[in-house]
């Protein structure tokens, strides 16, 4: 199979010397196409080069995309397991960091038990070591706890699908369609800056006079074109939803036909939105009337349209009410199932997707089976060769994991491909627990905030040192190439996972060569689960630009709109929302009179493990900020470019002003990719949600000082 | 001067011939009548003859581009203007320094590719001044005795040395060592061009690879020449020291008229601490907008000179020009210009208006509101007519 | 060859990946050309992407004592050459957009050659293919028109501002550099 893949009539720039190797970016959901420039003779990568033929992204990339190659030859990368002693790094062997782990993981479970040990996973990596992460802890460690950073990504976007549609695909429709929508109405996302490859399609929507509305608390780049900009407070989309929902029903642009056909709780819906007046929903959202009737007429009166949302609505205490009234709002206009129109999810890690399909959360098996479904243990325990009594019951969640590390009911972690002690909420807790571990393992790359505070870190591979398959933004299964050969003595996850289990004597679990074997044990293990991967192979990735999921067999093409006919539920109809608007957890006092809220830049990506090492990145931004109306900057009197104090229960941090009128007047935002002193996450909110367990990162009260100088 | 000007075809047929006359005096003079003239070195001598007029030409030509005259013309005045002696001092001793005889910059741009160019440089150098010094007779050196040569130039004896001591030496193997030094500066860089993929991109053949070659040829033929005369008992000698000859001839007659004509320019580099920056990076002029110091009022005033020689038109409509803005301040102008924003209109002074409610939203295409007939239903939702913006602050 | 750089202020989103890419090109030496600016952060994210215009007879040419600015067969206006460069800067402040850079560790100016590497082999330049929102694009001459007409029509139907008088002062900035034979 040829490396480079490129269409008839499309050139690109090979130089003499060079050769191409056609592969995605490791970045956000988008998973943009791209080529990486590798010198012939020394075999290093030297660049990259777009990738114009690939259909969704064609060519395009944001600074980190085109930056993402400098991470695999990075100076900071660590190339041998290192091993603390007397708290210092120790370079040292596999052997002796093997036998290390071994020894302790060992103890520990046989002192305190199976369950002493936990893995905390992440997901951007690809399917296959993310569902290995999965039978690593289960099948390897044996323990319950195991659960990955998804948990503050993903999993209310999860829960409010499977709750409404039965099934949890980020996207009902392939994003090829979307020039061809009507209506954007987009909650929570600050898509300009975290899926800057994605704008190509609202824009060229727009040239075609499609009409963009946008709920959001600052004006981004979209919000800033949008038709109507609704500046809501933070945590209160399901207000704003209802209210929608309200006028939608009230100006009788309810697809009828389609509601009672397809969908069910109409009658309860209509009960809980009749309060929603536009004057109610005003009052509690913050958004002027005229705004929300405009916006309710544009969506109504639109042929077709895409409901959109991320983490904005997502990550707050009423997330899954959030995205499930969201996609009611979708159902009630009879969108879902149709060309051009939909529901979907801004993916934000680079797998989000198939990472939360195949059982690295706690309660869920690969193919998106349920760990209380005894069928489905008794299916994967088949897959995977166990005795299902083996198969461990279900943990808690991510951050739910650091109580019980503190409680020391955890005495062992597992860090794989993920950043707690920066992305967690309320890091100044996450540190205690992660201090009371007994022994802390921790793979990655680069030496991470977590990965300093480990007993050994073992040294994993760059996404471009890897072969394997992700599932982008859109639910269309990709492939991954292996670009170079590892640096150094570092590792590929899937590697590393398998000489742990191996030394834990579950070896012959663990007998894999290349991923290409792990992603067939993956098709085998979602066979008939609702994230059905079966009909996927490597070769019909390349043939057909990528495969949909649900592909149940191996002569079918994929998937690329689903519930045409009918929904994942168990009766085949959609469950229509019937949530009440409940506050967030913590509400603004007199103490803390002003609302925080946070969220990404476009040149940094989640933790900033990765972006803050990247030369360009760093000099377009190189530390966080807050952002302030000039109004709240008069009232307190700081200036542009002025440190100031932030302080919640939680925590606090001193950072620079950037005064914009791009904002709320009462709403203060910090983007969150720095650790320690300079981690906004000192301050936010561990409330969770009842569902989803995600925290609510997007909403607490803060209090702000000036600095006396 | 006039006068005599108008006896010539041109200003800078006038400069030639004065150069000629110059340089021949000179040879007359220091051969003491053209009694010690060397006829060995005939075709050199006329090779440098015309590669005198050369330059000649080419320098007239570019002193007379409204840029250079402009700078140049300014560098002359400060340069006798008696207050600035201690600033023009000071730049002098720097540029002579820094910029050509060490020619850090060339370093800061690379360790390799300074070493390139100092050995081409400095070889060239030696043995550019060698061979004139020869050629015209500028210097000699006579036998004195048996045992002593004593140096003479411009026909004034000057130091006897013995005939085999290491200054000698030295002065024997002069032009071996330049050559020596071109030779390896000219493959560095050849290899440099062959090899690099970002010099090759703009690079052309008969700009820059040809001067390497040139320079090759002529340092690989004198080198043979020695070669030959030292080790292989004169084989071949008088043949390679034809094609020596005609190396060297076509380089002097290439030189002004190709790559290797930057150097009789590099000396304008004095006009940057002479007459723009006195300190380097330090600005004085600021930006008519933004108010940041963005350059020097005599720059400003040269370089609008010069544009407005060339009818350059780049005034604004309240009389500045567009070189009196710095220029980030230029860019926004641009922008603003392009989409209309500028507020109140065509005062660059003004607050910006960042929403003309034309281009925002719909870029190329905007579906008027009335394809929904929205305006009517929130009238009537509302019961009320109220004004509200498109878009949201 | 007949391609055009067309930029469309308004599409800019900021994320100044047209710079990361500018990096990328043969022989420019890891440094951005380019620029991406905010009209004025306090009022809006409102940024803009600037690139030279490649000019047919260009100022920053003009100006420079050295005569180290060249222009190639196809009109691209290259940066000053290294070895004629004096580092005056009056290129600088000649050039009537504000694009030169100067590099003054390496005494040299540098601007924008449109990824002379690439649009000589008739690939887009770095920018261009990169931009996300397609606010800077290297299009063909004839669609080009056709996007500024219907800017022009669409303006007009607006029944705002522009007049037929003026349409044209409303449509987006295009250059292009090999445009002789068609223009």
């Amino acid at each position: 199979m040829s490396q480079f893949l490129v269409k008839e009539g499309v050139k690109n720039q090979i130089r003499k010397g060079e050769k191409l190797v056609t592969t995605h970016c490791c970045y956000c959901g988008m998973q943009c196409g791209m080529h990486i420039r590798v010198n012939e003779k020394t075999n290093k990568v030297v660049g990259v080069e777009p990738r114009y033929d690939w259909v969704l992204t064609r060519g395009k990339m944001c600074p980190k995309g085109v930056t993402a190659y400098q991470t695999v030859d990075h100076p900071d990368r660590i190339k041998r397991p290192l091993i603390k002693k007397n708290g210092k790094f120790v370079e040292s062997s596999w052997e002796e960091a093997l036998d290390l782990i071994e020894r302790k993981f060992k103890g520990l479970q046989s002192n305190y038990g199976k369950d002493a040990l936990s893995v905390y996973g992440g997901v951007s990596m690809t399917n296959e070591k993310c569902y290995l992460v999965g039978k690593y802890a289960r099948v390897g460690l044996g323990t319950r706890y195991l659960d990955y950073n998804g948990r503050y990504c993903m999993s209310s976007a999860a829960g409010g699908f499977n709750k409404t549609l039965g099934m949890d695909r980020g996207s009902t429709l392939p994003w090829t369609e979307l020039e061809h929508t009507d209506c954007f109405f987009m909650a929570g996302s600050n898509t300009a800056e975290c899926h800057p490859t994605s704008i190509q399609w609202f824009w060229r929507a727009k040239d075609k006079g499609a009409k963009i509305i946008v709920a959001d608390p600052r004006e981004t780049a979209t919000a800033r074109v949008a038709d109507v900009h609704l500046d809501l407070l933070p945590g209160t989309d399901s207000a704003l939803a209802n209210g929608i929902m309200h006028l939608l029903i009230k100006h009788e642009y309810v697809d009828n036909e389609y509601v009672q056909e397809r969908c069910n709780n109409f009658a309860e819906l209509k009960e809980m939105t009749a309060k929603f007046t536009p004057e109610y929903t005003s009052k509690i959202t913050g958004i002027a009337v005229e705004k929300i009737v405009k916006a309710a007429h544009i969506f109504g009166k639109s042929p077709r349209s895409v409901v959109m949302f991320a983490r904005g609505a997502e990550q707050q205490t009423a997330g899954v009410d959030n995205v499930s009234l969201y996609t009611s709002m979708a159902l009630l206009r009879g969108q879902i199932g149709k060309f051009a129109s939909g529901v979907a999810t801004f993916t934000g890690q680079g797998n989000g997707q198939g990472g939360r399909e195949h059982g690295q959360k706690s309660d869920l098996l690969p193919g998106y089976r349920k760990l209380t479904d005894p069928k489905a243990v008794e299916y994967i325990s088949g897959v995977w060769g166990i005795n299902p009594e083996d198969m461990p019951k279900p943990g808690v969640s991510a951050y739910e994991m650091f109580d019980l590390m503190l409680n020391k009911t955890i005495r062992g972690l597992h860090v794989i491909c993920s950043n707690p002690v920066v992305s967690s909420p309320n890091i100044n807790h996450v540190y205690k627990a992660m201090e009371a571990l007994d022994f802390l393992v921790v793979s990655d790359f680069f030496l991470s905030e977590t990965a300093e505070l480990a007993d050994v870190v073992l040294p994993a591979t760059t996404w471009a040192e890897d072969e394997g398959t992700t599932t982008n933004i859109e639910g269309r299964v990709i492939h991954i190439r292996k670009v170079v050969e590892p640096l150094g003595e570092s590792k590929p996850d899937w590697q590393i996972m398998s000489m742990i289990a191996e030394r834990m004597g579950k070896g012959k679990h663990f007998q894999y060569n290349e991923p290409r074997e792990i992603f067939d044990e993956l098709r085998l293990a979602s066979k008939g689960g609702k994230a059905d991967y079966f009909g996927v192979t490597y070769e019909k990735i390349d043939e057909q630009d990528g495969v949909f999921w649900p592909a149940p067999a191996e002569d079918h093409p994929g998937s690329p709109s689903v519930f045409k006919e009918k929904f994942a539920t168990e009766d085949g109809r959609a469950n229509l929302a019937v949530c009440d608007w409940k506050g967030p957890a913590e509400v603004k006092s007199k103490d803390y009179p002003l609302w925080l809220t946070t969220g990404r830049v476009v040149f940094h990506y989640l933790s900033g493990n990765q972006t803050r090492r990247v030369g360009f990145l760093m000099e377009q931004c190189p530390e966080p900020f807050v952002e302030m109306h000039p109004e709240l900057a008069s009232q307190y009197q700081v200036e542009n470019g002025e440190k100031v104090k932030l302080t919640t229960p939680r925590g606090d941090m001193i950072v620079p002003v950037k005064i914009t009128k791009a904002i709320r007047k009462d709403v203060l935002f910090v983007p969150y990719h720095w650790g320690k002193q300079q981690a906004v996450n000192q301050l936010t909110s561990p409330a969770l949600d009842p569902t989803s367990r995600m925290p609510e990162f997007k909403v607490c009260a803060v209090k702000l000082e000036k600095l006396t100088k | 001067m006039l006068n005599l000007e108008k006896s010539f075809y041109s200003k800078t047929s006038m400069y030639s011939f004065i150069t000629i006359v110059v340089l021949f005096f000179l040879m007359w003079m220091s051969t003491a009548q053209f009694l010690h003239i060397d006829m060995a070195l005939l075709g050199y001598m006329i090779g440098t003859a015309v590669f005198a007029i050369g330059l000649c030409i080419r320098m007239s030509f570019w002193i007379y581009r409204t840029a250079t005259n402009r700078v140049a013309a300014r560098s002359v005045k400060n340069l006798f203007t008696k207050e600035r002696i201690k600033r023009n001092a000071k730049s002098l001793t720097i540029t002579l320094i820094d910029n050509i005889v060490l020619q850090k910059f060339i370093f800061k741009r690379g360790l390799y590719r300074g070493i390139q160019h100092i050995m081409i440089s400095w070889g060239c150098i030696i043995s550019f001044a060698f061979t004139f010094g020869l050629t015209f007779g500028w210097f000699r050196f006579d036998l004195v005795d048996p045992d002593t040569y004593q140096m003479v130039a411009f026909n004034i004896p000057l130091i006897k040395m013995a005939a085999h001591g290491w200054i000698a030496e030295i002065f024997y193997n002069m032009l071996n060592i330049g050559a020596v030094m071109v030779l390896i500066g000219a493959s560095m860089a050849l290899f440099r061009r062959i090899k690099d993929y970002d010099v090759k991109v703009t690079q052309r053949f008969e700009f820059d690879l040809l001067p390497l070659y040139i320079l090759l040829a002529v340092t690989v033929t004198g080198l043979a020449l020695t070669v030959s005369y030292d080790f292989l008992d004169g084989w071949m000698h008088p043949h390679i020291s034809l094609v020596h000859q005609i190396t060297v001839v076509i380089m002097l007659m290439y030189f002004p008229f190709g790559k290797l004509f930057h150097v009789p320019i590099r000396p304008l580099a004095t006009a940057v601490p002479m007459s723009y920056q006195e300190t380097l990076k330090v600005d004085t002029k600021s930006c008519k907008s933004c108010h940041q110091p963005y350059s020097n009022d005599d720059q400003i005033a040269d370089v609008q000179a010069i544009l407005k020689a060339q009818s350059f038109d780049l005034q604004l409509a309240d009389g500045s020009y567009l070189s009196d803005y710095c220029p980030s301040c230029r860019r926004r102008m641009r922008a603003l210009k392009q989409m209309n924003m500028e507020a109140p209109k065509g005062n660059p002074y003004g607050p910006v208006n960042t929403n003309n409610g034309i281009h925002l939203s719909g870029f190329s295409k905007k579906r008027s509101e009335d394809f929904y007939g929205i305006e009517q239903d929130i009238k009537k939702d509302l019961g009320e007519e109220k004004e509200h913006e498109p878009v949201s602050r | 060859m007949n391609k055009i750089m067309y930029l469309e202020f308004e599409r800019c989103i900021g994320c100044r990946a047209c710079q990361a890419a500018c990096r990328e090109c043969g022989d420019h030496d890891a440094k951005e050309r380019n620029y991406v600016e905010y009209v004025d952060f306090t009022e809006s994210r409102q940024t803009f992407p600037m690139l030279c215009m490649q000019c047919k007879d260009p100022a920053c040419a003009r100006v420079c004592p050295a005569n180290a600015i060249q222009i190639t067969d196809e009109g691209v206006v290259l940066s000053a050459m290294e070895e004629k460069c004096i580092g005056c800067r009056n290129c600088t402040f000649g050039c009537p957009f504000g694009i030169p850079k100067f590099d003054f560790e390496k005494n040299k100016m540098y601007k924008c050659d449109m990824c002379y590497d690439r649009t000589r082999d008739d690939i887009a330049p770095m920018c261009a293919s990169v931009c996300p929102s397609d606010a800077i694009r290297f299009i063909d001459f004839d669609e080009m028109q056709q996007l500024r007409r219907k800017r022009t029509q669409m303006n007009l139907v607006e029944g705002k501002k522009p007049q037929e008088g003026n349409k044209w002062d409303y449509v987006p900035e295009f250059f292009g550099v090999y445009t002789d034979s068609q223009s």
